[in-house]
């Protein structure tokens, strides 16, 4: 993939060139998007639901998947200055590395439009939710459940991504709160389930019962984490917590194996993206800052989330 | 003719005999055995049974796929499909393992048979074109990756049967049914590799294909069997892993390839081919699981974790050329 990607990009910018410099003259919009991962369930929901706002709204769409390499990514971006899109939807592999990305759009006068997750570089405009919050929310909901005393272990995504860094930074905050509550260990799952699982019966072997609960910063890492608990025969002594509410999540809080998920919209990302980008391509004002607000999902109300 | 043959057959068995009883084996478990006594020493929570279970459980996928690469250096080759084809045998197997839907052998057999087939296409074009392993793999690596996508739509495949799940996840006898599937495929694939002719062929076409091919050997079957080995373990361990985490991921294994490749080297597989045994693999597999878990034990960062394995990786290659020399 890492060979053959960049050659078939420039044949199908190539390809594409004439057409779009047409539909960029024409009355609808083209929207050039680079997308983190299209391999994580999270973002293929995020972009599904733009690709549905926007052929309501009659904008077309050219969604290309950065496969989490900053460097692909501004690749991606310079591909589409070229192609003249009427702006750019990107949902940044990185903080600093993707940053360049923006300044170029920028530099070209092609609005830029951050979803989901933030650059150094400020954007035209944001749209996406607070990664502080929900950390600070799920460890919140932990401290309520020990009532503010026992044992915590942290399970980290990548280590330096902007995710994984506002989640520890809002769990921390929560945790210097309660002094009872202390940080046995910590480590980073890679967002992984297997890995997250491996992680966890580790850790039953070194800590066993001193385990209170479980912060994993994605639900795929909680999951596994469950998953080693329940092998172990502990998970009813340990409260796990952990963000995105995906449905595999969603199915396991209901089951009452997760205790609770945090849930970050992301059909709200994806239609607020689409329409914040067209008011900008159409001169309508528009908020810079779109910050959708997470929710806690417990037993009590998985209902609402389920679809 | 005959005489050849009689005779690259018996230079490969003293090849594997030298193998074995060499300083590179050895080597790797003295220091699989240091490791270990470290361990034991630094942290109590090592040396317990429930502790050793784990590892073994842990160790289990990556050790199936290193069997199947074993086979594959030896003839001279490599197999960088391994990790997409964890995740594409996966992927279909969990789409026929939903509750209520098909008896367990549907999802099993699916799965191997994509895992032989992909094996299977691999070996194919290795043989019929005159394009390196290397090449072949890389292609058939990224082609699986894109399958696995396809097939799942990009999206994990969940709800599946406890008996599917119980592969993964269940016991016999208080023993991780992962750890039975290890011992039963390990002693498989000694027994192919030591007491068959095709286990021999093998090494012959790995020390020297000319003469192998020259001695009557056909050096196409047992590069197309190797092949499709390596894609029926990697279908079993995409299996395991699917049912362990009980979801099929299409994410899943990738890196896997480099696991496996690294447990080959480090039992002193060389990676110039003719010589490798199931039992190095098998010390090199046990002692990057062992490591790993050590590590996380003393609660050190993972980083540090991946500088280790590379010292022993490069450390293991050193051994087996200064062994070759002297």
């Amino acid at each position: 993939m890492k060979f053959f990607l960049p050659a078939f990009i420039l044949v199908a910018a190539l390809i594409s060139c004439n057409p779009s410099n047409d539909n960029a003259k024409g009355d609808k919009p083209l929207i050039g998007v680079s997308m983190l991962s299209m391999q994580n369930e999270f973002i293929v929901s995020v972009s599904d639901e733009m690709e549905k706002k926007a052929e309501a709204a009659g904008a077309e769409l050219i969604v290309v998947d950065a496969e989490r390499s900053a460097l692909k990514q501004i690749e991606q971006v310079e591909s589409f200055i070229a192609q003249g899109v009427d702006a750019i939807i990107m949902n940044p592999c990185e903080v600093e590395a993707s940053s360049p990305a923006v300044t170029k759009a920028l530099a070209a006068g092609i609005p830029i439009i951050n979803v989901n997750s933030a650059t150094a570089t400020k954007p035209t405009a944001f749209v996406g939710s607070d990664d502080v919050e929900s950390g600070r929310i799920a460890m919140e909901y932990i401290a309520k459940r020990l009532d503010g005393k026992g044992n915590v272990i942290m399970i980290h995504g990548y280590m330096g991504q902007a995710a994984q860094i506002q989640r520890e930074q809002g769990a921390r905050e929560v945790l210097k709160k309660y002094p009872g509550l202390k940080l046995l260990a910590h480590q980073t799952g890679e967002w992984d389930r297997a890995k997250s699982m491996s992680l966890m019966e580790n850790w039953i072997q070194s800590y066993g019962n001193k385990i209170n609960a479980v912060f994993a910063q994605n639900d795929e890492m909680g999951m596994g984490a469950v998953k080693a608990l329940e092998a172990a025969g502990m998970k009813s002594k340990v409260v796990v917590v952990s963000i995105d509410a995906i449905p595999d999540a969603l199915q396991a809080v209901k089951k009452g194996t997760l205790d609770a998920t945090v849930f970050q919209n992301a059909a709200q990302q994806g239609s607020q993206a689409i329409e914040t980008t067209l008011k900008i391509v159409n001169k309508q004002p528009y908020k810079k800052e779109v910050l959708i607000p997470f929710q806690l999902v417990t037993m009590e109300n998985v209902a609402e989330f389920k679809k | 003719m005959k005489e050849t043959f009689a005779s690259t057959i018996t230079q490969a068995k003293n090849t594997y005999q030298t193998r074995v009883h060499s300083l590179g084996v050895f080597g790797i478990l003295l220091a699989f055995v240091v490791i270990c006594a470290a361990l034991a020493l630094t942290t109590p929570r090592f040396l317990t049974v429930s502790n050793l279970t784990i590892i073994l459980t842990q160790v289990s996928i990556n050790a199936l796929l290193a069997f199947g690469v074993t086979f594959v250096i030896i003839t001279g080759g490599i197999d960088l499909s391994l990790g997409s084809m964890v995740a594409v045998t996966g992927v279909s197997a969990a789409l026929f393992a939903h509750p209520d839907t098909y008896p367990l052998m549907v999802p099993l057999g699916i799965a191997l048979a994509a895992g032989v087939a992909m094996g299977g296409f691999n070996g194919l074009v290795i043989t019929k074109s005159k394009v390196p392993p290397f090449i072949v793999t890389l292609g058939t690596m990224t082609i699986g990756r894109g399958l696995a996508l396809i097939l799942s739509k990009g999206r994990p495949i969940s709800n599946l049967s406890d008996a599917f799940n119980f592969m993964g996840g269940g016991q016999v006898f208080g023993i991780p049914f992962p750890i039975v599937i290890l011992v039963v495929i390990f002693a498989l694939c000694s027994i192919l590799l030591r007491k068959t002719i095709w286990g021999r062929y093998m090494y012959a076409v790995g020390g020297n294909e000319q003469a192998a091919r020259a001695s009557g050997i056909s050096v196409a079957k047992v590069k197309m069997l190797v092949y499709a080995l390596s894609g029926a373990l990697a279908a079993l361990a995409g299996i395991v892993l699917t049912s362990r985490i009980t979801t099929g991921q299409p994410n899943a294994g990738q890196g896997f390839e480099l696991d496996a490749i690294a447990a080959a080297i480090i039992g002193g597989t060389s990676t110039s081919g003719g010589s490798g045994t199931m039992t190095g693999t098998l010390i090199g597999a046990l002692l990057i699981g062992v490591i790993s878990n050590g590590l996380d034990l003393l609660n050190v960062t993972s980083y540090y974790q991946e500088v280790v394995m590379g010292v022993i990786i490069i450390g293991a290659v050193v051994l087996d050329g200064l062994n070759r020399k002297g």
